[in-house]
């Protein structure tokens, strides 16, 4: 048995979609929710709870630290997504986009929402994603020079694998804190039940609107034993996604049919992986991209690739 | 290539260390976490921090999540006020909110209310008649009140 990506080659396109896919979501995330984010340079310094990074320094970014910070954070993983300097903005915008996850549940209440997606970012960042599919490449091939797909051993497919293993052992960690903080009660009791009701009773009681479906489940209560059962199974087995194929899909789906119904329930939404770019890592993403697109020649990615290798072309 | 692979493990097995690293230690934070939500047993009857309108007939109308914390988030807005209570900064707090409902024109979630009194409260229910919109209310406690006098 061998894992997917482990010890084969791996094409730059592949690591370079990936850098596509996770720019151009945390761009979108961070343009959708940037009136929370510009809204937190407002708030009173009595008020913060530092979390991550903010507990070195102990105090909230002023106003206009912070709207410099959206604002920038914004332009990196745009131009993380379009592979421009690299080098530079990739570690950068992993930075960043940590300042302002960290910022962010610095109020009271640390959100999860956030995490995967700057371990994500780290690991693209500091890797060559930008080898391929970018303005750097365009760049180098401009210039006369290419990156040799050959000569880096396995230099694309590591990073991957790297994002995979932070995916899946994320879902297991999660799988482990219900069995460890709610014992097996998580699985065979009212845990599930009372955790969809408190969502829905939180938000009324915040003035908010809670999901229809929370009423309904609420009333076939015995709904929940059996999806509480799968939804531990599906992140203590995630690990079967490294193994390719049919597991990962398999696993892929579960997990997002979980977080649907998470939404769907609690209207809590994992943006990584409800948008299934937590998955990305593990999918070959460019042989997707040639059979929609780059199959038309005069499309531009077609031309800012690197040199093919023999497992590319395989 | 051999080296790569040494090294490739080495990378791995540190990467998969510092995600374990939060569970040893039971320590949550970011970006490395015991991802802990919705872990814990939860019990029916919960006690939830909110702000609330009282009208004219004394009524209690609900706020919105906007005017209760300036923010579309709940999970930020129910942390804001859980720490301002713990803290002993809820008169603070009822002001502030008092002011935004000042400014909305007196808007509640439901339409525009004449609200007179707002009050910061902790109120005990139970989730699953609350979620089946029977009646809920087990306790109710006001930390501050606050009305356009104040």
């Amino acid at each position: 048995m061998r894992l997917r990506g482990s010890g084969q080659q791996v094409p730059a396109e592949r690591l370079a979609a990936f850098r596509v896919v996770l720019g151009v979501f945390v761009s979108s995330y961070l343009v959708l929710r940037s009136p929370v984010f510009f809204e937190l340079g407002s708030r009173s310094a009595d008020r913060f709870e530092p979390i991550g990074v903010f507990r070195l320094i102990d105090r909230p970014l002023v106003g206009w630290v912070n709207s410099a910070m959206v604002i920038s954070g914004i332009a990196l993983a745009v131009a993380a997504a379009a592979g421009w300097r690299f080098k530079v903005v990739g570690p950068l915008f992993a930075i960043v986009l940590l300042v302002l996850s960290s910022h962010r549940s610095s109020w009271g209440q640390l959100l999860h929402f956030e995490h995967l997606m700057v371990l994500h970012a780290f690991v693209v960042g500091l890797s060559p994603a930008a080898d391929a599919w970018s303005l750097d490449a365009r760049r180098r091939s401009r210039a006369g020079r290419t990156v040799d797909a050959d000569a880096g051993g396995d230099r694309y497919g590591f990073p991957l694998l790297v994002a995979s293993v932070v995916v899946v052992t994320t879902y297991v960690i999660a799988g482990i804190a219900k069995l460890r903080y709610g014992g097996t009660g998580w699985v065979a009791g009212d845990t599930l039940r009372n955790h969809v009701a408190y969502s829905a009773s939180r938000l009324e009681l915040l003035g908010g609107w809670a999901s229809p479906a929370a009423a309904l489940v609420i009333d076939a209560g015995w709904l929940l034993v059996p999806m509480a059962a799968v939804s531990v199974l599906i992140e203590l087995v995630a690990p079967v996604a490294l193994l390719g194929g049919r597991w990962r899909n398999g696993w892929v789906i579960a997990a997002w049919l979980m977080h649907a119904g998470i939404y769907a329930l609690m209207l809590v939404g994992f943006p990584s992986p409800l948008f299934l770019v937590a998955f990305a890592p593990l999918f070959a993403l460019e042989r997707w991209w040639r059979r929609l697109v780059v199959a038309r020649a005069d499309l531009p990615f077609g031309r800012w690739s690197v040199r093919r290798g023999p497992a590319d072309r395989a | 290539m051999a080296s790569d692979r040494r090294w490739h493990g080495l990378i791995l097995a540190v990467v998969v260390g510092l995600l374990v690293l939060p569970v040893v230690l039971d320590s949550d934070g970011l970006p490395l976490s015991t991802y802990p939500m919705y872990a814990r047993q939860r019990q029916a009857e919960v006690d939830f921090v909110t702000a609330q309108g009282v009208d004219a007939d004394g009524d209690v109308v609900p706020l919105g999540l906007d005017v209760i914390g300036a923010s579309d988030d709940p999970l930020i807005v129910a942390g804001e006020l859980r720490a301002d209570v713990r803290a002993g900064r809820a008169e603070e707090r009822c002001v502030e909110i008092w002011q935004r409902v000042s400014d909305s024109g007196a808007a509640s979630r439901t339409g525009v209310v004449q609200i007179v009194t707002v009050q910061i409260v902790t109120e005990r229910h139970d989730v699953i008649e609350h979620t089946a919109d029977r009646p809920s209310l087990r306790g109710r406690t006001v930390h501050a009140e606050c009305e356009a006098a104040t």
